[in-house]
């Protein structure tokens, strides 16, 4: 019944976004909360949100055959397909961000091979190639049915998954990797948006990642398998995985804080003050929740209870999506254009923007825009989200993602 | 089935071929649309009354006004481009949702703005019988127009001012009602007002600015005052620190209304010094005029024993007097028909005998201004004004070292209770510094398109006619000299926006409301309050849609307005209109305005009618050459400059000038010596103690003396000052500038004295006194002096929660500006600035 | 040849008469301003931010020659023409906005709804639009047309459309302080390389490191 509903929800939800999109399509970008000063939203922070978690579906499954860590590999395949359902939900969500999207087919004809934009795009679709070649690899010795049909015919299955697995496993590590840097590399290039511009940017992404990838992982292996004793190992390895990572990516986070506190330029005090001043509950938000998701997942009273476990993890993850979204304030809150004016003391000023807003009663230039997603852009995000809830779901009904008998 | 490899490349190559080729289909394509599009360029001149006057370049697309840029094309190249934001965003104005369509009849209730339409013919009739009624009850002078501005439109103003001369109605000169006559000018100089081309403002050596904020009023002259600044020094004399104030070398602060002593303080100064132009004065100004001790008149020769039989004598216009001096050679007769070398006396103390034998003692004027200017010693100027005595110095100095001086002197100074006697005072300066009449020196003025550059009575003044000149401030005010007797009930306008810019203290809308006023005809091409408040509203041409003629006072060019574009909907010129007004108030009278041409040719006859009479200033131009560009005027200066008092200064003949339409008689029994005169021995200036400009009290005898109380009421003075994004009312609603403003109405504030009224930026304040309150929002300036309200003028009501910013204002008269009346040259002139208000929070 | 533009803020009188013509001349809709004219230190144009002390400062695309846009539009819709000034392609653009995100100055704008409507707003007889009426294809490209489609990126294009006609750009034209000069930089000898030189000329916010090609005179005053 519970799953009856959540189909329903899913397909409700995927329907909603269609239309929001349809809608957003017909009036334009207007009916989001973005304007000429704050460019993205909820849009490119879906991007990163769900590239973090494709790429730490798949350093999951890569690390049980570089490193041998044999008693996480009936998670192999969940890995992959959620790699593959959030990459590909990645690519969705930016397409409603997209002014033209009829046009996309510019990024093939006319590639300008010194945007980063184009190395995503790139990196993008041959990560979500890479990891259906991965999944259809590993599900080979399972491909039964109508299945069989496309199974490669070769002599021994699973003898020849496992070898190609193997083989193929450090390429999916770097890969994984790689697409976060890339992601990353899409903001830190960027020296207009100082929050943006560090080199903690792109570590601090695959960090998070590992850590939301991770804990995708685990709430579809705990819906999967359940919690059985003989998984409860496996349970233990990605919890410590992503407490971990967990660690790194905050340490990452506050030593870039650190250091330009510091420094206390006027430019990094003012995109700070964004950050614990006016955004202050949602950081609190992005800090707290995955700790005590990870202090929870590695309680002995949470461990003992699946939906805890799984709760846990959507908190987890709600607090590593706030911390994508919070890559957009940051830069686009306060205005880039700031300076000293000629002959002036104490003024660092911002030369406001033509927000694009025309209204009799609010200011057309703005020096400060404070953006909430619109109702089109959170449905459509949620659309997004169903989407990956529908590729997932979908695929372990119907494909031999989860092992029926213990390997 | 699938394709075969050859297929497949072949289908390749095929699609790769079309790719390659389509593009370049499109662009073909896309050219050949472009050269179709039907487009032409036509050069019209923006008109409204802002004193530019600049060429702009419409470019027509279908029918429309697609582009509009400065046409640049003034013969100096100096000039170009002029123009400005404003007439850049016209296209606002006459495609926006504002603008009149058909011709209107009130349903409402008065300023309700409730109207039908109405054809032409019903609206024309129905205007027509009122009009007759009303005058048929009241007599004619009780209807009343008012036309804004002449000098903006010869033809079509022209047409207006021709009807109203037909029926003898009231007309107020929009001069003296828009607050622009400066009136130290007739009084000292004898004419309407006088000043510098603007590129003539580069050859000065020291620009003085009082009062004007010419970077957001005189927008496209202002290059020249930045070039004026590098060829020399510029100094920015103003209260508050506005943009001018910025770009100048110095400013100077002084406190608000204290520029007579100013003015005294550095005229003191230059004259201790001895840094003054002597033969200037001798020749030129009544300085060396000997004044009687004993009444405070100038001594007429004809009183004079040793003179009065030369006297009789002499044949002399009856506008002037024979004055006496004191020369080397004893008493002689000073004549006002020359301004030969005098060799006069300007100091002393003489004892005359006269016809009746008495003894009485004289002296020079001069002798009178530096008894007077005792009073205005460097510290006790200081003191008044709050300027170091050692800036007043320097710069006194300064100037008078620097020549040619150039004053600019603008309506936010003269615009006071009291402006006459400042203008009078800060003309010492130019005059004794010799600057007068040379090129990049004198005293200018700029304040509306006032002015009527050549004889214009072939058009405007109708044989048989007659104009009942009645002081706007009058019929504010309910009475005056020439007030018709049964008062004005009518009011007919033109191009003019009275129920925000003239409604002080609510006069007009509470006589409207009442009934006193029982007919408004209103003549524009946007729904204005005016129109609001009208019983019949007719739509109008804008400058794009037809013929005039057109000149201005910042530059001598005649140029023409042409239409780019037909009349909107049911708009028409105000030369048809007037016709067919005129056609129905007596059948007679169709006649005087061409009827058997259309309007456009009707337009291009009378233009030619007044280059063809219009005088030595249009001598020679011709409507073609008008059709290819702007044309100079015809002017006394060498190379047609427009440089005052050339004439008087270089050729020596009499002051004053003509200023027209008056005759010369009219003018120049202001100046009876035929010189600069300071010193003005009419019986009120001698009560007054006015007879040389002195300081007074800023109040004294207007809010204060109204109410006492005011003091501690109303500590705010209330500067309504011109806004860069408006001409007055005119884009009020422009959508692209209220755009730029945030979309609202502002006072500006000093921080100190918003923080006693709990006042932050941003907030919605009220500013009131006991005549009139209107809605905005407070803005803290740090430029703004404290015990200072700043309102950018021109907000329609409807922008204002309804209410005028003029209700605020009083129609104060000063009994001097009532000595004599020649309408809009000598004439009670309202003072906008002399007003007290409060400002308090409404919310935040 | 680089085709620069120096303006001199000594003889800016903060008119805004550029930004209006601009918006004018490119049929800009409401909300959409390319060009842009402030007071540096204060929050209202033409309000001093302290007594005795206010200039004005425009700021429109400035043209640069390490344009970080240019260098992230995945579609090459912005590119660099020969002459040195950045180009938009309103045929090619893809509506992603990472130009807006790599931009310092902020100076582009988006079409976020059918500029047709967003004109609409001013509430003008219907019918009526303003702006220069032709397309115009640089090189085969669309660099200008009257009314952009919705969901593409715009800015100041340095009014190639008017170069082609042998007209200088609508700001320059309607600017009454003659404020704005436009030449060549590579020409040492050329007008504004030599006032660049004379005064002191600055570009903004050089630590970025986009090396504009919009030069600015610092305002002048001389010792009381």
């Amino acid at each position: 019944m519970a799953q009856k509903l959540g189909w329903i929800v899913i397909f409700a939800l995927m329907a909603l976004g269609l239309v929001a999109w349809i809608f957003q399509l017909q009036q334009g970008l207007v009916l989001t909360n973005m304007r000429n000063s704050y460019t993205w939203g909820l849009y490119i922070a879906g991007l990163a949100f769900f590239v973090g978690n494709a790429a730490g579906g798949l350093v999951l499954s890569s690390l049980i055959y570089l490193f041998g860590v044999e008693h996480l590999k009936p998670f192999a395949k969940i890995g992959a397909l959620t790699a593959f359902a959030n990459v590909s939900a990645a690519m969705i969500s930016v397409l409603p961000d997209l002014g033209r999207p009829d046009r996309i087919y510019n990024l093939f004809l006319h590639p300008k091979i010194s945007s980063p934009l184009i190395w995503d795009v790139a990196v993008l679709s041959l990560y979500a190639l890479l990891c259906l070649v991965y999944l259809y690899l590993l599900m080979l010795p399972d491909l039964k049915g109508p299945w069989a049909r496309v199974a490669l015919k070769v002599k021994n299955p699973r003898e020849f998954s496992q070898k190609v697995a193997k083989a193929l496993a450090p390429f999916s590590l770097v890969a994984a990797v790689g697409i976060h840097v890339i992601t990353a590399w899409i903001f830190a290039t960027q020296g207009a948006r100082d929050w943006w511009h560090t080199g903690v940017l792109a570590p601090d992404f695959v960090a998070a990642a590992l850590a939301s990838g991770t804990a995708v992982v685990l709430i579809v292996s705990l819906v999967a398998y359940g919690l059985k004793e003989e998984y409860r190992r496996a349970y233990r390895t990605m919890t410590l995985i992503i407490a971990g990572a967990l660690f790194v990516h905050l340490f990452l986070m506050y030593n870039d804080i650190v250091i330009h506190a510091w420094y206390g330029s006027a430019e990094h005090l003012d995109t700070l003050s964004i950050l614990f001043r006016d955004y202050l509950f949602a950081h609190l938000f992005e800090v707290v929740a995955p700790l005590a998701a990870v202090i929870l997942l590695l309680s002995e009273r949470v461990r003992n209870h699946a939906g805890a476990m799984i709760a846990s993890c959507c908190l987890l993850l709600a607090g590593i999506l706030v911390h994508r979204f919070l890559l957009m304030p940051g830069a686009f809150d306060k205005i880039a254009f700031t300076f000293t004016p000629l002959g002036l003391q104490k003024h660092e000023w911002s030369f406001p923007i033509a927000s694009g807003r025309y209204d009799l009663v609010l200011d057309t230039f703005v020096t400060k825009w404070a953006y909430f997603p619109s109702v089109v852009e959170t449905t459509i995000f949620l659309g997004v989200v169903a989407f990956a809830c529908f590729v997932i779901m979908a695929a372990i009904r119907e494909l031999p993602i989860v092992d029926r008998v213990s390997p | 089935m699938p394709l075969s490899r050859r297929e497949f490349v072949k289908l390749c190559m095929a699609a790769g071929a079309w790719m390659a080729f389509k593009p370049r289909f499109f662009r073909f394509l896309g050219e050949a649309q472009a050269a179709s599009l039907p487009e032409r360029f036509v050069r019209s001149t923006c008109s409204p009354n802002d004193t530019g006057a600049c060429g702009f370049l419409a470019q027509v697309v279908d029918g429309r006004i697609a582009t509009l840029i400065q046409a640049a094309d003034y013969p100096e190249k100096e000039y170009n481009p002029r123009g400005c934001l404003r007439g850049l965003s016209m296209v606002n104005l006459i495609y926006g949702k504002d603008r009149l369509k058909y011709p209107l009849i009130r349903t409402g209730e008065r300023g309700k703005g409730e109207f039908r339409r109405a054809t032409w013919e019903e609206a024309l009739d129905f205007t027509a019988k009122r009009l007759k009624e009303i005058m048929d009850k009241y007599g004619p002078e009780a209807v009343a127009m008012t036309v804004q501005v002449g000098g903006t439109g010869y033809v079509h103003k022209g047409a207006f001012v021709r009807l109203a001369a037909l029926n003898h109605w009231t007309i107020h000169h929009a001069y003296d009602q828009n607050g622009d006559l400066p009136m130290f000018w007739p009084m000292t100089f004898g004419v309407q007002t006088e000043e510098l081309e603007s590129l003539e403002w580069r050859n000065a050596r020291y620009t003085m600015v009082f009062g004007s904020n010419i970077l957001q009023t005189r927008v496209p002259d202002a290059q020249h005052l930045i070039y004026a600044k590098h060829n020399g020094k510029l100094v920015v004399f103003d209260p508050d620190f506005c943009n001018t104030a910025a770009k100048a070398d110095e400013w100077v602060a002084l406190k608000p209304d204290t520029d007579a002593a100013l003015g005294l303080g550095l005229a003191k100064v230059i004259v201790d010094q001895n840094l003054y132009d002597r033969e200037f004065l001798q020749d030129f100004t009544d300085m060396p005029i000997l004044v009687r001790e004993d009444t405070g008149k100038r001594l007429l020769a004809g009183e004079v024993k040793a003179l009065a039989a030369e006297a009789a004598a002499r044949r002399i216009p009856e506008y002037r007097n024979l004055f006496v001096i004191h020369t080397p050679k004893g008493f002689t007769i000073l004549d006002p028909e020359s301004l030969r070398p005098t060799g006069a006396d300007l100091e002393g103390e003489y004892t005359v005998e006269l016809t009746d034998g008495r003894l009485v003692k004289v002296r020079p004027v001069f002798s009178l201004l530096k008894e007077l200017l005792q009073d205005y010693t460097l510290d006790k100027v200081a003191a008044i004004t709050e300027v170091p005595a050692a800036q007043i110095e320097r710069i006194a100095v300064e100037a008078a070292s620097n020549r040619p001086v150039h004053l600019i002197y603008g309506a936010s100074n003269y615009q006071w209770y009291h402006g006459d006697l400042k203008g009078r005072a800060l003309a010492l300066i130019p005059v004794l510094t010799g600057s007068i009449g040379q090129s990049g020196g004198g005293i200018s003025t700029y304040a509306g398109q006032y002015k009527i550059r050549f004889d214009l009575s072939e058009w405007w003044y109708p044989k048989g006619g007659k104009l009942n000149w009645v002081p706007y401030l009058y019929f504010l005010q309910g009475g005056g000299k020439r007030y018709p007797k049964n008062g004005i009930k009518a009011m007919v306008g033109g191009w003019g926006n009275p129920f925000d810019q003239h409604n002080m203290a609510n006069r007009l809308k509470e006589r409207c409301l009442s009934g006193d006023i029982e007919f408004v005809v209103t003549f524009d091409f946007q729904m204005t309050t005016s129109c609001q408040w009208s019983d019949v509203v007719l739509p109008a041409t804008s400058w794009y849609e037809n013929y005039e003629l057109t000149a201005t006072i910042l530059h001598p060019y005649l140029q023409l307005q042409q239409p780019a574009i037909r009349p909107m909907f049911e708009s028409r010129t105000g030369l048809w209109v007037m016709r067919e007004l005129a056609k129905r108030l007596n059948p007679e009278w169709e006649k005087y305005f061409f009827p058997e041409l259309n309007e456009e040719e009707a337009a291009l006859k009378v233009i030619e009618v007044l280059l063809a009479t219009g005088g030595p200033e249009v001598q020679g131009i011709t409507l073609e050459m008008l059709k290819k560009g702007p044309v100079r005027l015809k002017l006394p200066a060498p190379r047609n400059r427009q440089i005052p008092f050339w004439k008087q200064v270089h050729e020596r003949v009499p002051f004053p000038p003509r200023s027209y339409p008056a005759p010369l008689a009219a003018t120049a029994k202001f100046l009876k010596s035929g010189r600069i005169e300071f010193y003005k021995d009419e019986d009120l200036f001698l009560e007054l103690k006015e007879q040389l400009p002195v300081h007074k009290e800023t109040f004294a005898e207007t809010e204060y003396k109204l109410d006492p109380g005011a003091r501690e009421k109303y500590k705010l003075r209330y500067v309504t000052k011109n806004s860069l994004y408006r001409v007055h009312s005119t884009h009020s609603n422009n959508v692209w500038l209220n755009e730029l403003q945030e979309h609202r109405p502002k006072v500006f504030l000093n921080e100190k004295d918003a923080r006693e009224r709990g006042i932050k930026t941003g907030d919605l304040v009220e500013i009131y006194n006991n005549r009139g309150k209107t809605t905005c929002y407070a803005v803290i300036d740090p430029g703004c002096r404290p015990g200072t309200a700043i309102f950018e003028q021109g907000w329609w009501a409807r922008y204002l929660g309804n209410e005028s910013y003029n209700s605020l204002t009083m129609p104060w008269i000063k009994p001097t500006h009532e000595v004599y009346f020649v309408p809009g040259i000598w004439s009670p002139n309202t003072a906008w600035n002399e007003c007290l208000v409060d400002v308090r929070r409404v919310s935040a | 040849m680089r085709r620069g533009m120096v303006i001199d803020l000594e003889k800016c009188i903060g008119c805004r008469s550029c930004a209006v013509a601009c918006k004018q001349h490119n049929g800009q809709p409401a909300g959409m301003w390319w060009n842009r004219v402030f007071t540096p230190g204060s929050e209202f144009h033409g309000v001093p931010p302290e007594k005795g002390r206010m200039f004005f400062l425009p700021v429109h695309c400035q043209h640069c020659q390490n344009a970080p846009c240019e260098k992230v539009c995945p579609v090459d819709a912005t590119y660099r023409h020969a002459d040195g000034s950045i180009l938009v392609d309103f045929e090619r653009c893809i509506g992603c906005r990472y130009c807006m995100a790599a931009c310092p100055y902020g100076v582009r704008q988006f079409n976020w709804e059918d500029p047709s409507q967003a004109m609409q707003r001013y509430g003008y007889q219907p019918g009526y639009r303003y702006g220069y009426p032709r397309d115009y294809r640089l090189q085969g490209r669309l660099v200008y047309v009257p009314l952009r489609p919705k969901g593409v990126v715009e800015k100041c294009n340095f009014c190639v459309h008017y170069l082609a006609l042998g007209l200088e750009p609508a700001c320059v034209r309607a600017c009454p302080g003659n404020a704005r000069l436009v030449g060549d930089l590579d020409d040492p000898q050329s007008e504004i390389s030599r006032l660049i030189r004379e005064n002191n000329g600055f570009t903004l916010l050089p630590e970025k490191g986009t090396r504009p090609t919009v030069f600015y005179l610092p305002p002048r005053r001389k010792e009381v």
